[in-house]
């Protein structure tokens, strides 16, 4: 089991997700950007953070490095590729998931504990886990996910929504979203469950910190 | 030759930046104004005249299609 964690000039969970992995017991390696190809790793993170500085979009000029090109291509055969917070922008923005990321309504930075309620989906990285409530915190400016109308019809029907944003009992209520993100999304997958993104920070619910992220990384194996 | 790009976020999506700027100038002029709306300008300057590559460049690195519309001049 070899998780390759991902590291653009200005992402700054990397050492979080290796933590998360240190606590697992997973071997990880770190993966530089200019890096072209990502042989020998069964899962790839995408961490959280600032790649090249959030310039001209979040996720919108990592998409063109090498890595990507190589992330992509592993995606396509199946590989498991997981895109938390910048990564879930970063993934969005090289259309390997679809939809955009806008600015939190409120336009602040929040940081706090959210609840999430894991839906009935095809992703994998959530397998056993659906019903269940979760605990985790979020760190973002520009989590508010949105998409047409027809595309969220889309993302119901092929039960491709994995998260959404809830109370601690698992209602979702306007109340509980955050970002103002269409239907309370928090994360979603793509149509063969092998790509996950989302905007919670499970690295940052392990070990010392609180047991409901491991229940994600657990899903790695 | 150079080129002005201009993307703006589509009518549709919600521009809370451009709303929270239309508050604060309504409150300081003490008049209503109708829409304030936030986007980004950019100057492409190339040595020669081309047009595909600058329509490109607005298409695939400026714009995300899904919440922006842009605009291409010539200068």
């Amino acid at each position: 089991m070899r998780v390759g964690i991902v590291q653009f000039l200005g992402t700054n969970c990397d050492y979080d997700c290796k933590y998360a992995c240190d606590c697992l017991g997973f071997e990880s390696e770190f993966i530089w950007y200019s890096q072209a190809d990502v042989e020998g790793f069964d899962v790839i993170i995408l961490p959280g953070g600032f790649s090249y500085g959030d310039y001209l979009r979040s996720g919108a000029l990592a998409k063109f490095s090498p890595v990507m090109k190589a992330v992509a291509d592993f995606s396509k055969k199946g590989g498991k590729v997981i895109g938390i917070c910048n990564g879930f922008q970063i993934l969005i923005e090289v259309g390997l998931l679809k939809g955009a990321l806008l600015k939190n309504k409120n336009l602040r930075f929040i940081h706090k504990d959210v609840y999430l309620k894991v839906e009935k989906s095809r992703c994998r990285f959530t397998k056993g886990l659906e019903g269940e409530v979760l605990r985790m915190p979020i760190a973002h400016g520009e989590g508010n996910y949105f998409c047409s109308d027809d595309y969220l019809k889309y993302l119901q029907d092929n039960e491709m929504i994995v998260l959404r944003y809830s109370n601690e009992s698992g209602d979702v209520k306007d109340e509980c979203n955050p970002n103002g993100s269409v239907y309370n999304i928090a994360g979603i997958c793509n149509e063969s469950g092998n790509v996950f993104g989302l905007m919670p920070h499970p690295e940052r619910a392990v070990g010392d910190l609180g047991k409901d992220g491991e229940k994600i990384f657990e899903r790695f194996l | 030759m150079k080129y002005v790009v201009i993307v703006m976020p589509k009518k549709a999506i919600l521009d809370p930046q451009g709303k929270a700027i239309k508050q604060v100038a309504e409150d300081y002029l003490n008049k209503s104004i109708k829409d304030i709306r936030v986007g980004k300008y950019f100057e492409i300057e190339l040595d020669r005249e081309d047009d595909e590559l600058v329509e490109k460049l607005a298409k695939n690195i400026l714009s995300n299609e899904v919440i922006e519309d842009y605009l291409v001049k010539k200068v």
